[in-house]
């Protein structure tokens, strides 16, 4: 361990043990998926950083959303995302779903994530190299160190706008709000 | 006993890729599964209608995120064919060398994809560095890990560089070196034997019935490779075999599939030996932006790593293409084979299945 | 080989105009009613492996083209015969208004999905078929999309980009 942080794990335990052991969900959202497996194993080895993949979003703090999302895997996202745990992070992997990429003019996929869902991080590219995803979540991690990786509350604080925009989209949606009045 | 549905990802540790099955049980026993894709729909074929035929290219490689070049190769027939353009000698042995280092590729992802799912974790790793080890040499030709855009109408982008078959002979020779191994903890283990035998058997007879194609016809003994009944680039002037079992179960298809593989490392040195050492690797193709390719129609086919890749596509005369249509494998293997397959198998075995049956989920979906 | 079987589709059925454009490439254009009869003529031929099925639509026409793909397994397990080499188009034309068709999955199953996803993308009605229901898309699309009168760059506008962002959403616009 870095001797200049042991001043920052005590004085932040949490923080610090969130920022260094990222639980990535194991949810193939689009082709971005292609580049993890290779950063998850030997070669690239994305353990140093902390990221694992684990089995279910209950367990995870880190959702990478890799490539473009159709409005079927929106409603997958959602309820994915709705289902971690917090303190979440959302970093979106290459270029579709920040403004469409290539697919800006497909009838089925979404332009921009953000309208959705709280995104923390973008990481551009089409495919990202493994090397982009370390930046990505190296940068992620100033993030939190400044409390500016602040997705999950702003979820929370705007969930009535996410869930009328995720609304216009998808139509009704089949599951209860996740913040009713009560517990915001 | 009662039944209950069961939905089977698309968030789910043993599905690879954006897919999902809906499943009938009866305790651990499956009475009926039902496909259900569409989560990676973008609407290629639409969106295909309003480029123009080059700006086409780094569509048609993204419908299969595994093996992007069969893609571009079908997609570079197609336009061949509809404009009447040959290809130089060269350029089909480049290829055909591309294409199998792709097959090769997208073999190992498979053994990843499998050996992961199954919790053989050495060899994933080995299975993705080996494959990592390939993309190096991808990246050397094309400058892309993935997504290479190197096959175009007319041959390739452009020639070997210096030195680059020496160096894949090298890595093909690591890789190779290393397939002992693979079968001491990987194929010829006893665990992984116990867990692939016997399951998801699709008989010969029943494959033809439901238009399977690759592995799954392979491994029932069928002798149905594109490669060798309507060869293609430069498979013509080699010699090869093309593996198959008898099994039709889960264990004989992964054994086709690193025979398949092996026999394509083979390959590959029998035609950088066969290879014109010199020579044009493409034919001069009009200005992108004013071709206009003559109406008409045509339907090509090749056979991918996962089987028989088929495009049909219209032309009206104009800039851009008027209808194109992908006939993929997976299209067949996933949801008609599989859905077969699955009937009265254990659920802990559906990835086993699906794997086996080499389902990529955005080829499906397209 | 090829000449063999376009005399003998030319003997059996009377209203099949038959081309060979290229070595191995066959197309048959019929009329819709003898469609059915001339894919299980194929089949009994020994052309049993169905390729695929896809659909063109010729707006001009006013009219909807499918296009059954068919080939052949190999017979024997050593050698290979001609006749897999061949690919035989068979092309019908229906009208585009209130379009339908017949299934023809009682003579090769695995054209099931293929009925389904033509069902979806092009609002072709395929009678007898066990299953219309949606295959990929979730959306309703009043056009389907595959359409050549459906406008994608309109559509995208008109939905995708009508969603305000959260900051537009706080300050009120719908």
């Amino acid at each position: 361990m870095d001797r200049n942080q042991i001043g920052k794990w005590l004085k932040n335990p949490g923080k610090m043990a969130n920022k260094y052991s990222f639980h990535v969900v194991y949810f193939c959202t689009g082709c971005g998926i292609i580049e993890v497996p290779p950063s998850i194993t030997t070669r690239w080895d994305a353990e140093r950083f902390g990221i694992i993949p684990v089995a279910t979003p209950r367990q995870a703090n880190l959702f990478l959303i890799t490539g473009y999302v159709s409005t079927k895997t929106l409603a997958a996202i959602i309820r994915t995302y709705e289902q971690m745990p917090e303190p979440k992070y959302t970093v979106a992997f290459g270029s579709c779903p920040i403004n469409g990429g290539m697919y800006y003019d497909s009838y089925n996929t979404i332009t921009s994530l953000d309208k959705y869902i709280p995104v923390d991080g973008y990481i551009a590219g089409c495919m990202p190299r493994p090397e982009a995803i370390f930046i990505g979540v190296t940068h992620l991690w100033k993030l939190i160190d400044m409390d500016k990786a602040d997705g999950y509350k702003r979820y929370r604080e705007d969930y009535v706008h996410y869930r009328a925009n995720q609304e216009q989209i998808l139509g009704e949606l089949d599951w209860p709000p996740l913040f009713s009045k009560e517990n915001l | 006993m009662r039944e209950l549905k069961l939905y089977f990802g698309p968030q789910h540790l043993g599905m690879v890729g954006n897919f999902s099955i809906t499943l009938q049980v009866e305790g651990d026993r499956i009475i009926k599964a039902e496909s259900n894709p569409g989560y990676l729909h973008r609407g290629f074929e639409k969106l295909m209608e309003q480029r123009t035929w080059i700006q086409n290219f780094p569509l048609v490689c993204r419908i299969n995120v595994v093996e992007p070049d069969h893609m571009e190769l079908i997609y570079s027939m197609g336009v061949e064919k509809l404009a009447g353009i040959e290809v130089p000698e060269r350029g089909k042995y480049i290829r055909s060398i591309f294409c199998e280092m792709a097959r090769v590729a997208s073999h190992l992802f498979g053994a990843w994809a499998y050996a992961n799912m199954l919790g053989f974790d050495t060899v994933a790793n080995w299975a993705m560095y080996h494959r990592d080890l390939l993309l190096d040499m991808f990246e050397e030709l094309t400058g892309a890990r993935v997504y290479h855009i190197y096959l175009r109408p007319g041959g390739v982008r452009r020639d070997f560089p210096d030195g680059f078959t020496d160096r894949l002979v090298k890595t093909l020779h690591k890789i190779g070196g290393k397939v002992p191994d693979y079968n001491a903890t990987f194929f010829e283990n006893r665990l992984f034997q116990k867990r692939a035998e016997g399951i998801g058997i699709v008989t010969r007879k029943e494959a033809m019935r439901m238009g399977a194609v690759g592995h799954t016809l392979k491994a029932t003994g069928l002798k149905y490779d594109i490669r060798k009944i309507e060869p293609y680039a430069a498979y013509d002037h080699v010699d090869f075999n093309i593996p198959t079992r008898t099994g039709g179960d889960a264990y004989s298809r992964l054994l086709t599939i690193r025979d398949d593989m092996i026999e394509s490392v083979h390959m590959i040195f029998k035609l950088i030996d066969k290879m014109p050492k010199t020579g044009e690797v493409y034919t001069k193709t009009p200005n992108p932006f004013k071709w206009k390719i003559p109406a008409g129609e045509a339907y090509v086919r090749c056979e991918s790593a996962r089987g028989e890749l088929g495009l049909y596509m219209v032309s009206n005369g104009g800039t851009n293409p008027y209808r194109v249509h992908f006939n993929t494998p997976s299209f067949n293997n996933g949801l008609t084979v599989l859905e077969k397959a699955l009937e009265g198998e254990s659920i802990s075995d559906v990835g086993n299945i699906m794997i086996s049956l080499y389902v990529v989920a955005p080829e499906i979906d397209r | 080989m090829i000449n063999e079987l376009k005399q003998k589709l030319l003997a059996n059925f009377n209203d099949v105009q038959v081309n060979i454009p290229e070595d191995n490439r066959m197309t048959v254009n019929t009329k819709k009613e003898s469609l059915l009869s001339l894919v299980s003529y194929l089949k009994n031929m020994g052309y049993n492996h169905f390729a695929m099925l896809s659909c063109v639509d010729w707006i001009d026409d006013k009219e909807f083209e499918l296009i059954y793909i068919i080939s052949a397994y190999p017979q024997d397990d050593e050698h290979y015969q001609d006749k897999e080499k061949k690919n035989i188009l068979l092309k019908t034309r229906i009208s585009r208004v209130k379009a339908k068709f017949i299934t023809i999955i009682s003579i090769f199953e695995n054209a099931e999905p293929y009925e389904r996803e033509i069902h979806e993308m092009f609002g072709i009605h395929f009678e007898g078929h066990p299953r219309l229901t949606p295959l990929m898309l979730e959306r309703d699309y009043k056009i389907p999309p595959f359409r050549k009168d459906f406008d994608t760059n309109k559509y995208v506008e008109n939905t995708f980009g009508k969603v305000p962002s959260i900051k537009e959403r706080k300050e009120g616009k719908k």
